[in-house]
């Protein structure tokens, strides 16, 4: 009722001040994952603002990087989620071999494995990069790709199969 | 064997985005942060039926203040992310480029602001020229004065005088990048621009305060927020502010609320005019009695704590 409340420090506040230190390294580690300088911008503003209100939330963290990069993880993972949606009504039933991996030992091309990672359906895409560019531990892969961890890991094994077909193809093509 | 994905892992490597990006979204962090509370909230509970709209500024108070800056857009940018300022209409550009009138609401203020204009030789005005001594200071109230304070040091102003509390509340001055004076103050919890006999709120009691929470937002368009008491909604945006719920056992009504300088008084006076009223209660927000008027319409009285 009162027209002046009294009003606590907001900690997103915190998040203000941080903005200049954290923006390079949640765009940096955006732009390594999604390899396209207007997606990793669009992603950019959808975390920090999204910081905007999980900062404000009862108990949460203090703003921090680590915590703004798991945020922009977050979006990330949402979007290719999206896109996954999208794609699955156009994806051919291409009869993915199932969880049998033969052992793979070469020594994988950073550059090509990028180029590689690009030409991968969402899904899938997002698997290897929360697991591998990320290192993140399966469950916690499996967290934000809402998904339990079995089947995370059979999506994995299936990921990791078309990454193998098309980097070796492209291996044979050359 | 080693996983060949490993070769794969990827440290976060900083990368300077497009500086106009980092300044657009820096704006935006800055308008999200500064937003009401209502405005926050209402994004995370509001119905996808109704979103609500920009809406139309009121018209300015009796007095504004119209001051000439040497650059109006980084004013705007400024006043915008220090003050929680809104931009109000578009800003005016001269034939030359100049910015012949800008203008912001910064709670129920609004500040005009202009230019100088070759264009307009004639026109006596100036910015500030690193004046010593000011004619005039600008005074402002503001929800937090430290933060304010500590924000406007870290984006270039001067502070002539740090916060410090008085009776009148929490007060500061500082001299802005644009060399004009500002007394910034946080009034205390009891400061309101209600006399008495303003409507203060305005309670519905409905048999479904979110249904009619949907209802009234669609038609409104402004934001709904959770209330205080659980199942209760309040629109806090608009003037006065909308509450609603749903007391068991209550035939759908509106409540006004009124304010008054001394409600203990004004009880009595209630009683002696044939109507019936509690004792005031102590809440957050002051004093309130709940009161029926002498034909059974409810009302409550408010004093400002």
């Amino acid at each position: 009722m009162s027209t002046h409340p009294g009003v606590a420090p907001d900690p997103a506040f915190g998040l203000l001040e941080l903005y200049d230190e954290a923006l390079p390294h949640v765009y940096g580690y955006l732009l390594a994952r999604c390899r396209d300088a207007t997606l990793a911008e669009d992603l950019t503003a959808e975390s920090f603002l999204a910081a905007v209100h999980a900062v404000r939330k009862p108990a949460a963290p203090e703003p921090s990087i680590p915590w703004l990069i798991g945020v922009a993880r977050h979006k990330l993972a949402d979007h290719w989620r999206r896109v996954e949606r999208e794609q699955r009504g156009l994806r051919l039933l291409d009869g993915e071999p199932d969880g049998v991996e033969d052992p793979w030992d070469v020594a994988v091309d950073k550059i090509r494995a990028h180029e590689v990672l690009e030409a991968l359906g969402a899904h899938h895409r997002a698997a290897l990069t929360l697991r591998y560019l990320d290192g993140l531990p399966v469950p916690e892969v499996a967290r934000h790709l809402d998904r339990t961890v079995h089947a995370t890991e059979a999506l994995l094994v299936r990921a990791r199969g078309a990454f193998r077909r098309i980097y070796q193809g492209e291996e044979g093509s050359r | 064997m080693t996983d060949p994905f490993e070769v794969l892992r990827e440290p976060v490597v900083p990368v300077d985005p497009d500086p106009d990006f980092a300044a657009r979204l820096r704006l935006r962090m800055t308008q999200a942060v500064f937003a009401p509370p209502g405005v926050t909230m209402s994004e995370q509970t509001i119905s996808r039926a109704s979103e609500p709209v920009e809406r139309e500024a009121p018209w300015p108070p009796a007095l504004s203040p119209y001051i000439v800056v040497s650059d109006a857009r980084r004013a705007l940018a400024w006043y915008t992310e220090v003050f929680g300022a809104r931009q109000r209409g578009e800003l005016h550009v001269n034939a030359d480029g100049t910015i012949g009138h800008a203008e912001i609401g910064i709670g129920d203020g609004v500040l005009m602001f202009a230019e100088t204009s070759e264009l307009y030789p004639d026109v006596p005005v100036s910015a500030p020229d690193s004046p010593t001594t000011h004619s005039h200071t600008l005074h402002l109230q503001l929800p937090d004065v430290d933060a304010a304070v500590a924000l406007a040091r870290r984006r270039g102003a001067t502070v002539e005088r740090e916060p410090g509390t008085e009776p009148y509340g929490r007060a500061a001055v500082i001299v802005d990048p644009f060399d004009h004076r500002w007394l910034l103050l946080t009034p205390p919890p009891r400061a309101t621009r209600l006399r008495q006999g303003d409507l203060a709120r305005v309670t519905m009691v409905t048999p479904d305060a979110l249904r009619a929470k949907d209802f009234y937002e669609a038609v409104l368009q402004v934001p709904f927020a959770p209330g205080r008491v659980p199942g209760a909604w309040s629109a806090p945006d608009v003037t006065p502010p909308i509450g609603m719920w749903s007391p068991p056992g209550e035939a759908p009504q509106v409540q006004p609320c009124f304010r008054v300088d001394d409600v203990a008084a004004a009880v009595a006076r209630v009683r002696a005019a044939g109507g019936a009223a509690e004792d005031a209660e102590r809440m957050p927000y002051g004093l309130l009695a709940e009161c029926t008027d002498d034909q059974g319409l409810r009302f409550q009285l408010w004093q400002p704590a």
